[in-house]
C-alpha cells in the first residue's frame, strides 16, 4: 500500500519534471510567456514536494521494518538502531538517487527565487533536466521487457521473480532483513553520503548557469550568482571526501586515508575541476576573455560528476573498486544521462565558441591572470590524469583485452609533479594578485619566503630523512605554499579579514601536501628486532616455508603474547594486555587492549582495535571476521594498528569448525593436560585461563605442609580465571625435593580445593630458570597456548597536518562563500 | 599557424602520449597461471577458485596464508599470501589474486573475493577486497 503510494509519488514527480521541463524550455525560447513560467515553477515545486513525500515514505518503510519491500529487506534488519536505519535510506543505489534528487530539488526552489530574470528559465530548464534523469533511475516503470529505473519501493516478488521461496509463496514476508553492511555502521558513514549529494546537487548550479550563459549569449553576468554555488559545492565535496577518508582510515584496514579507489576519485575529480573553475571565474570578474575557460570548467565539473556516477553505478567498476555499487540494470540509462549532459554542453559550447569574448593581446608574464589561468590548467591536468586511471575498465581496452586497474604508482607518479607546480603557482599568483609587481619587486617580495622555505625544507629533509629528490621538491613546494601564502595572509588580514578566503585555502593546500608526503611516504611498520632479522633473511632469499618454497614477502606483523611487551623500531614498547568481549556495538565483538609505551615504560596510549563477526555473512559453523583499526592521533605522528589474527579468533574458528563436523554433538576434549609454563605465561582451556604467576618461597615456620627432610621446597601460584565471569581462583601446589634415606625424591602432591573442579600437580621444575611443568586435571577442552595476537602496527607521521590542511581549506572556502554571497546579494539589491 | 599554437599542440600530444604510454604499462590483464609464469616478475591478476581438495592454512612461523587455486583452465598452483586468511575467503566462489608467479608458486600481494549473492537477483558480482 505504502509502497504503491511511494511509486505514485516518484511517478508523479517524474511526470511533473517532464512537464516543467517542457515549459521551462518554451520560456527559454520565448521569454514573453509569463504564465507558462509560473506554471513551470509550480510544477517544479510540486515535483520537489512529491520527492520529499517519497523520501518520507521510504524512511517510514525502513523504520517500521516492512521486509516485503526489497530495499528494506536488502539493507536493513530488526537489530539496527535508529541512526543506522536513517543511513540505510541512502545505503543503497535507489535511495541515494532519491536523496540526490531531493537535494537538487530543494536547491532548484532556491534558484527560482534567487536567479535573475535573464537566466532563470534556462537555468531551471537544465536543473529540471538533471532531475528528470535522476528520477528516471528510480522510476521502476515496466515497458515491455525493459524496466526504466529501479524503484526503491519494489516488493520482494518484483525484485526477485525467480527466487524459489517467492514462487512457492508470493505473499512471503521475511521475518528479518539482510541488514546493513557492518562496515557502513559508522557515524562517519551516516553523514558522508548526504554531504556528498549536497555537493553533487550544488555542482549542478554552475553547469546550469554556464549553459544559460551560452544559450542567452550573456557570457559575463552569470559569474556572480554562480560563484557562491561552486564554492559551496566544493566545500561540500571536500567535506564529503574528508569524511570518507577519515572513515576509511579508522574503519577499514587498508592502512590509510586514501587509496586512489575509483569511488574516492569520483568525488575528487569534480572537486579539482570545480577549483579550476573558481579560479577562472575570479579572472573573469575583471576580464571577459576568461569566460571561455570559466564556462568550460563549469560544464566539466558537472560532466565529471555524471561520468563518475556512471563509472561507480553501472557495475563497470565491479572488479576494480571496493565499494562501487552493483549494476541494477541502469547501464543504458546512465549512458544516456551521460551522453546528453556531455553532448548538450559540448555542442552548445562549440556552437557559441566564435561569439564568446576572445582573449585580447598576449599578456605580460607577470600578469596575475596568466598565473591564475595556468594554475587552473594544472588543476585540470591533475583531474585528467585521475580520470584516465579511473577509466581503466574502458581506456584499458586499448592495451589489454581484459584490463585491470592501474597500479597505485601511476597515480602517485603523475600527480606528484602536478602538485609541485600547483603549489609553486599558488604562491606566485597570490603575490601578483594582491600587488602590482614588476620583475624586480616580485623577486624582492618572494625572496624572504624563499629563504624561510629553504631553511624549513632543509630541516624537514634532515629530520625526516627525506632522500628521494622528487620528495624533496614536493616538500619544498609544499612549505613554499605555506610560507608564501601565510606571508600574504597576514598582510590581508590586517586590512580586510573577509578577503582572506582564497589565501587561506592556499595555506591549507601547502599543509596538505606536506602532511600527505610525510604520512604516506614515511609510513613505517612497527616491527620488533626478531621480525626485522627475519625480514633481512627473507631479502637475502634464505627463508623457506615448511614445503621448501622460498618466502619472498616480508612480514609486516608483530606477534604479541599476553603481557609480554616487545620493543618495536627501537622506539616503543608494545604490549598485549588481554581482550574483552562486548555486545554493545556489534554482537560478538572482541576488543583487544594494546598498550603502547616509550622505552622507559611511560605509557603513550592504550588502543583498542576490535575484531567482530560480519553478521550478514556469518553462520554458526563459518564465521567471517572483520576488523576495526584503532588510531592514536598525536601532533607529530599517528600510531595505527589492527588485529590481523589472535588466539581468540583461532579458537572461535576451531569451535565453529568442530560444530560443522560434529553437527551439534557436544565436542569433548581431554580433561587432563600436561603443560610447560614460564612466569607470566597463560593457557586457555575450556572456559578457564590458567596463568603461572610466580613462585612463593616457603619455610617450615610459615607452611604447615612443609615436608620433613626437604632440601628444596617451594609453592607456585597458579591463577585460574573464569573467562566468562572473570572470577579468579589461585591454587598453590607444592614442589619439594625430599631426602629419603640418602635418595633425593621429588614430592609433588596433587593439589585442589573444595568446590573447585580442577586440580593441579607440579611435576617438574627446571633449575636456574623460571620454567615449570604442571599437570592439570578436571577441565575439559583443548589447551590453547597463552593468548596471543598478531598486530599490524604502523607509525604515520603528520597525519594531523593532513587533517589540519583540510580544515584550513574548508575554512577558506567558508569565508569565500560568505564574501561572494554578500557580493551577489548586493548586486541583486542594486539592480532591483 | 602561429608558433605558439604549434608548440601547444606538440606539448599536448607529447603529454597525452606519455600519459597513455605510462597508463598502458601500469595496467595489466586478468590472466591464467600459464601466462603469469611467462610474465615472470610482472604484477598480474589471476582469476580462479579455491582448490578445496588441497590444504589451506595460515602459518604462524612464516606469517603467510597459503592455499591452492585452480585457474580458469584448470591449472592448480599454490598461492602464498603474506597476510592472514582474508575475510569471506571461505564464502568466495571466485578469487582474484594479484601478484607474481615465481618458483612455481603464486606470491599474492592482494586478493579479491567474489562472493555469491544469496539469491539470484541483480546483485550478481560483489567483489570485496581482502581487508587484511
Amino acid at each position: 500500500m505504502i509502497g504503491l503510494l511511494g511509486k505514485f509519488a516518484v511517478g508523479g514527480a517524474f511526470l511533473a519534471s517532464v512537464f516543467s521541463l517542457i515549459y521551462y524550455g518554451l520560456i527559454s525560447f520565448d521569454s514573453t510567456k509569463k504564465r507558462a513560467e509560473s506554471l513551470a515553477n509550480t510544477l517544479f515545486i510540486a515535483k520537489t514536494v512529491l520527492i520529499t513525500i517519497a523520501s518520507g515514505l521510504l524512511i517510514y518503510l525502513i523504520a517500521t521494518h516492512q521486509f516485503q519491500y526489497f530495499y528494506v529487506y536488502n539493507y536493513t534488519s530488526l537489530d539496527l538502531n535508529f541512526k543506522y536505519l536513517i543511513s540505510a535510506f541512502y545505503g543503497g543505489q535507489e535511495g541515494s538517487f532519491l536523496l540526490w534528487t531531493l537535494f537538487s530539488g530543494l536547491i532548484g526552489i532556491g534558484l527560482i527565487r534567487w536567479t535573475s530574470e535573464t537566466y532563470r528559465a534556462p537555468v531551471m530548464f537544465i536543473i529540471t533536466m538533471t532531475q528528470f534523469f535522476i528520477l528516471s533511475m528510480i522510476l521502476g516503470l515496466k515497458l515491455g521487457d525493459f524496466t526504466i529505473g529501479a524503484s526503491p519501493f519494489r516488493t520482494l516478488v518484483e525484485a526477485l521473480p525467480d527466487a524459489p521461496f517467492l514462487q512457492a509463496n508470493p505473499d512471503f514476508v521475511p521475518v528479518d532483513g539482510k541488514g546493513l553492511n557492518d562496515l557502513l555502521k559508522s557515524p562517519w558513514m551516516m553523514i558522508h553520503p548526504p554531504i556528498l549529494f549536497i555537493g553533487f546537487s550544488m555542482m549542478t548550479v554552475p553547469y546550469a548557469f554556464a549553459m544559460a550563459a551560452l544559450w542567452k549569449e550573456k557570457y559575463q553576468e552569470w559569474i556572480k550568482p554562480a560563484l557562491p554555488w561552486v564554492l559551496g559545492a566544493n566545500l561540500a565535496l571536500l567535506t564529503a571526501i574528508f569524511l570518507g577518508a577519515y572513515w576509511a582510515y579508522v574503519t577499514l584496514s587498508f592502512g590509510g586515508y586514501w587509496a586512489w579507489d575509483p569511488v574516492e576519485n569520483a568525488s575528487f575529480v569534480p572537486w579539482l575541476f570545480g577549483v579550476a573553475g573558481i579560479h577562472t571565474m575570479l579572472i573573469q570578474r575583471k576580464h571577459a576573455s576568461a569566460s571561455r575557460s570559466s564556462i568550460a570548467f563549469a560544464l566539466l565539473s558537472y560532466v565529471a560528476i555524471v561520468y563518475e556516477t556512471f563509472l561507480t553505478r553501472s557495475g563497470i567498476l565491479g572488479d576494480a573498486s571496493v565499494h562501487s555499487f552493483v549494476d541494477l540494470g541502469l547501464y543504458a540509462q546512465l549512458v544516456v544521462f551521460m551522453i546528453v549532459m556531455t553532448g548538450l554542453g559540448l555542442v552548445l559550447y562549440i556552437y557559441r565558441s566564435k561569439q564568446m569574448p576572445q582573449s585580447d593581446s598576449p599578456s605580460h608574464w607577470l600578469n596575475k591572470d596568466t598565473w591564475v589561468f595556468w594554475g587552473s590548467m594544472a588543476l585540470f591536468i591533475g583531474g585528467l590524469i585521475i580520470i584516465t586511471g579511473t577509466s581503466s575498465p574502458i581506456l584499458g581496452k586499448l592495451f589489454q583485452k581484459n584490463p585491470t586497474p592501474p597500479q597505485i604508482s601511476f597515480y602517485n607518479d603523475w600527480t606528484l609533479p602536478v602538485a609541485i607546480i600547483i603549489a609553486i603557482m599558488s604562491v606566485c599568483a597570490q603575490f601578483l594578485w594582491w600587488k602590482k609587481l614588476d620583475a624586480t619587486s616580485f623577486a624582492n617580495a618572494i625572496s624572504m619566503p624563499l629563504i624561510i622555505t629553504s631553511f624549513v625544507t632543509l630541516l624537514g629533509v634532515v629530520l625526516g630523512d627525506v632522500r628521494q629528490i622528487s620528495y624533496i621538491l614536493l616538500l619544498y613546494s609544499g612549505v613554499f605554499a605555506i610560507v608564501g601564502n601565510a606571508t600574504i595572509l597576514f598582510g590581508i588580514a590586517k586590512k580586510k579579514t573577509i578577503m582572506v578566503g582564497g589565501t587561506l585555502t592556499h595555506v591549507g593546500f601547502g599543509l596538505l601536501i606536506v602532511g600527505i608526503l610525510y604520512s604516506s611516504a614515511y609510513n613505517s611498520f612497527l616491527l620488533d628486532d626478531q621480525t626485522k632479522a627475519y625480514n633481512a633473511a627473507v631479502r637475502r632469499g634464505e627463508v623457506k616455508d615448511e614445503m621448501g618454497t622460498p618466502i619472498i614477502k616480508e612480514v609486516t606483523m608483530i606477534e604479541l603474547k599476553k603481557d609480554i611487551p616487545k620493543v618495536v623500531n627501537n622506539e616503543y614498547l608494545v604490549s598485549f594486555k588481554g581482550y574483552r568481549k562486548s555486545d554493545v556495538n556489534r554482537p560478538g565483538e572482541q576488543l583487544y587492549s594494546i598498550q603502547v609505551s616509550d622505552l622507559d615504560g611511560n605509557p603513550i596510549t592504550r588502543l583498542e582495535p576490535t575484531v567482530f563477526p560480519m553478521l550478514q555473512s556469518s553462520t554458526a559453523t563459518q564465521i567471517n571476521w572483520s576488523v576495526d583499526p584503532d588510531v592514536f592521533s598525536g601532533l607529530l605522528y599517528d600510531v595505527y594498528l589492527y588485529v590481523a589474527g589472535s588466539s581468540v579468533v583461532e579458537s572461535e574458528n576451531a569451535k565453529a569448525a568442530k560444530l560443522a563436523t560434529a553437527q551439534g554433538e557436544h565436542a569433548h576434549g581431554p580433561d587432563s593436560h600436561h603443560l610447560p609454563f614460564t612466569i607470566g605465561q597463560a593457557y586457555i582451556i575450556g572456559k578457564y585461563e590458567i596463568k603461572f604467576i610466580g613462585f612463593k618461597p616457603i619455610s617450615p615456620e610459615t607452611d604447615a605442609e612443609y615436608p620433613k627432610n626437604a632440601t628444596v621446597a617451594v609453592r607456585i601460584q597458579m591463577e585460574f580465571r573464569n573467562v566468562d565471569t572473570n572470577e579468579k581462583t589461585v591454587l598453590n601446589p607444592l614442589f619439594a625435593i625430599v631426602d629419603v634415606n640418602g635418595n633425593k625424591n621429588m614430592f609433588t602432591p596433587i593439589f585442589g580445593i573444595d568446590g573447585f573442579p580442577a586440580s593441579i600437580q607440579m611435576v617438574n621444575l627446571v633449575p636456574m630458570s623460571d620454567q615449570i611443568e604442571v599437570h592439570i586435571t578436571g577441565i575439559e577442552g583443548e589447551a590453547s597456548e597463552d593468548e596471543w595476537v598478531l598486530l599490524i602496527a604502523e607509525k604515520k607521521p603528520f597525519v594531523s597536518i593532513v587533517w589540519l590542511g583540510t580544515f584550513i581549506i574548508m575554512a577558506g572556502f567558508s569565508v569565500s562563500i560568505i564574501r561572494r554571497w554578500k557580493e551577489d546579494k548586493n548586486r541583486m539589491e542594486f539592480t532591483a | 599557424m602561429k608558433p605558439k599554437v604549434i608548440i601547444g599542440v606538440i606539448l599536448i600530444v607529447g603529454f597525452t602520449s606519455l600519459l597513455m604510454y605510462n597508463f598502458g604499462n601500469s595496467i595489466s590483464a586478468y590472466v591464467d597461471f600459464k601466462t603469469a609464469e611467462q610474465l615472470g616478475n610482472r604484477n598480474v591478476h589471476v582469476v580462479g577458485a579455491w582448490d578445496k581438495a588441497q590444504p589451506a592454512a595460515f602459518s604462524i612461523a612464516t606469517k603467510t596464508f597459503s592455499f591452492y587455486m585452480t585457474d580458469e583452465h584448470g591449472n592448480s598452483k599454490r598461492v602464498i599470501y603474506a597476510k592472514p586468511k582474508p575475510n569471506n575467503f571461505d564464502d568466495a566462489e571466485r578469487l582474484v589474486v594479484i601478484g607474481q608467479l615465481k618458483n612455481d608458486v603464486f606470491y599474492a600481494d592482494e586478493m579479491l573475493m567474489k562472493c555469491p549473492s544469496k539469491y539470484n537477483d541483480a546483485s550478481g558480482a560483489e567483489f570485496e577486497k581482502a581487508e587484511h
